[in-house]
């Protein structure tokens, strides 16, 4: 056994917990449901590529090290030894041709959880050095802030800066702000780097009259992607930290599914009970509809509207209803797709797939079934909650010439401010 | 460092690869300009240009990470540049 293999097999047991040992076993019936289930084996119809097969290659090799039987006769349960051309195979299943979507888990009788599976698979790649670039320098990228914020500090103040600008023209305000460090604050906003969720978040919060200060970080974390927990936490520590520091009362997430989704779920068993609140931008907006502590008008959106589920949001946390109250109330025209909420399809390009290039051609095919969705609506704007959809779905636009616009529910909702 | 009042300042520097990154958001101008530097030699610089003002933040952190070298990033108006070394 080389080395890499015996460190990989080492990472890969390391992660052999209660959840994957379950998911890992023989729960699968082979009935074959999760195929039609996945967009990638809709894509190509390749059966190396349907969730049962992927969960199958690292399942067999958990087998031959956990399972009495496959110990002693592995040819007689199918049970494999790990090597590095498996390693390189699983580069490609559990990376590239799955967006950990769940959409086969809540299509398969049993409930196999595939991506618990892939997390796994993931999570040993990535400390055998085979996870895909980007995905590692993105992450660290993430990490340097935290490390260097001095440095980088004065940066993004200039950056907020020229944001300001904008903000001041466009309410009108001379005295609209987006503060920084402000302690006691009721929100801790964390957005993204891009100015989409700054801004149109900014003139919400305006609105409605809110006190609330900006994050010097960026919701997402990449390391989530990778599997790779360790590094997954110290990114949220930062988050945590500050909202520690300036004693928020809550910490607002931005529009961002993977953020969401790790925030809501994975803090609380990383960090236990915390003096605030997680929630995510999408739940503020709402509850401010609903309150009336802002008023929106329908005809400011007049063009037909969709709008597309993130996994991480509605299947995995819950959050289908509260950005259609939103859009009910903020576009003339809101058409849905077949299916929706937590039967809807991924993007094609989930769990930073649209982040690495050279896999570009396979997130448009398998962003197929989404295309022929919104074609089906006939919309010309499609919104979304999570950047990573919002790429892929910009992308999908001009790949199947859909002619839509991509937005996301605050920018909407902005735009339909009275 | 800090933004350059106007990209102007950066004349004088020599790119080998110019990337237009205009209309594009987080993270993805990072994502090509990782990309791309692997087509260049060491010593190798990047010029870009982009629209979202994410990238002020983005890019160095990309490079501290990395250990690219930020040359210089600039503010134009509404537009923002850098130029990033191959350092290794």
């Amino acid at each position: 056994m080389s080395e890499i293999v015996k460190r990989a097999q080492e990472e890969l047991d390391k992660r052999y917990n209660r959840l994957v040992a379950l998911n890992a076993s023989s729960l699968c019936t082979r009935c074959g449901l999760c195929a039609d289930s996945c967009h990638f084996y809709l894509a190509n119809g390749d059966p190396e590529v349907a969730p049962a097969a992927k969960t199958e290659r690292v399942r067999s090799v958990y087998r031959r090290q956990h399972d009495w039987l496959s110990r002693l006769f592995p040819n007689f349960t199918g049970a494999r030894e790990l090597t590095e051309d498996e390693l390189d195979a699983w580069v490609d299943i559990a990376f590239r041709y799955c967006t950990m979507c769940e959409r086969c888990t809540v299509n398969c009788p049993m409930g196999v959880d595939t991506p618990v599976v892939m997390g796994a698979a993931r999570g040993t790649l990535t400390a055998i050095g085979k996870a895909p670039e980007i995905l590692v320098q993105l992450a660290d990228a993430e990490i340097a802030r935290a490390e260097s914020i001095d440095i980088f500090k004065d940066m993004l103040k200039e950056q907020i800066g020229f944001l300001e600008e904008e903000l001041r023209e466009e309410t009108g305000d001379p005295e609209a702000s987006i503060p920084m460090e402000k302690e006691g604050s009721e929100i801790l906003y964390v957005a993204l780097s891009g100015a989409h969720t700054i801004l149109p978040a900014a003139k919400i919060f305006h609105r409605a009259g809110v006190d609330w200060t900006l994050s010097f970080f960026e919701a997402s974390n990449y390391a989530v992607f990778l599997g790779d927990m360790k590094r997954a936490k110290a990114i949220a520590q930062r988050i945590i930290d500050e909202a520690t520091r300036l004693q928020v009362s809550e910490v607002v997430i931005t529009e961002c599914g993977h953020a969401v989704f790790s925030y809501r779920w994975s803090t609380p068993v990383w960090f236990g009970e915390l003096p605030f609140r997680i929630r995510s931008l999408i739940e503020v907006i709402h509850d401010y509809v609903r309150d009336g502590r802002i008023q929106l008008d329908q005809t400011a959106n007049p063009d037909p509207i969709t709008f597309h589920d993130s996994c991480n949001l509605s299947r995995k946390s819950g959050l289908a209803e509260q950005p259609r109250a939103v859009l009910e109330s903020a576009a003339a025209d809101f058409r849905e797709m077949t299916p929706n909420r937590e039967k809807a399809f991924c993007c094609g390009a989930g769990s930073g797939l649209v982040a690495v290039e050279e896999w570009r051609d396979t997130r448009l095919a398998a962003g197929r079934p989404k295309a022929e969705q919104i074609r089906n609506t006939g919309a010309r704007v499609v919104v979304t909650s999570c950047d990573n959809c919002r790429h892929q779905l910009g992308d999908l636009g001009e790949h199947y010439g859909l002619e839509i616009e991509v937005k996301n529910l605050a920018e909407v909702t902005a735009r339909a401010l009275c | 460092m800090s933004v350059s009042e106007s990209v102007e300042e950066s004349e004088g520097l020599v790119s080998d690869l110019v990337l237009d990154l205009k209309g594009l958001v987080c993270p993805v101008p990072v994502v090509k300009v990782a990309n791309a530097i692997k087509g260049l030699e060491v010593g190798g610089v990047i010029e870009a240009s982009a629209t979202d003002p994410g990238v002020l933040a983005d890019i160095p952190a990309w490079c501290h990470a990395t250990g690219h070298e930020l040359l210089r990033i600039g503010r134009n108006g509404r537009e923002f540049a850098f130029w990033v070394k191959r350092a290794k």
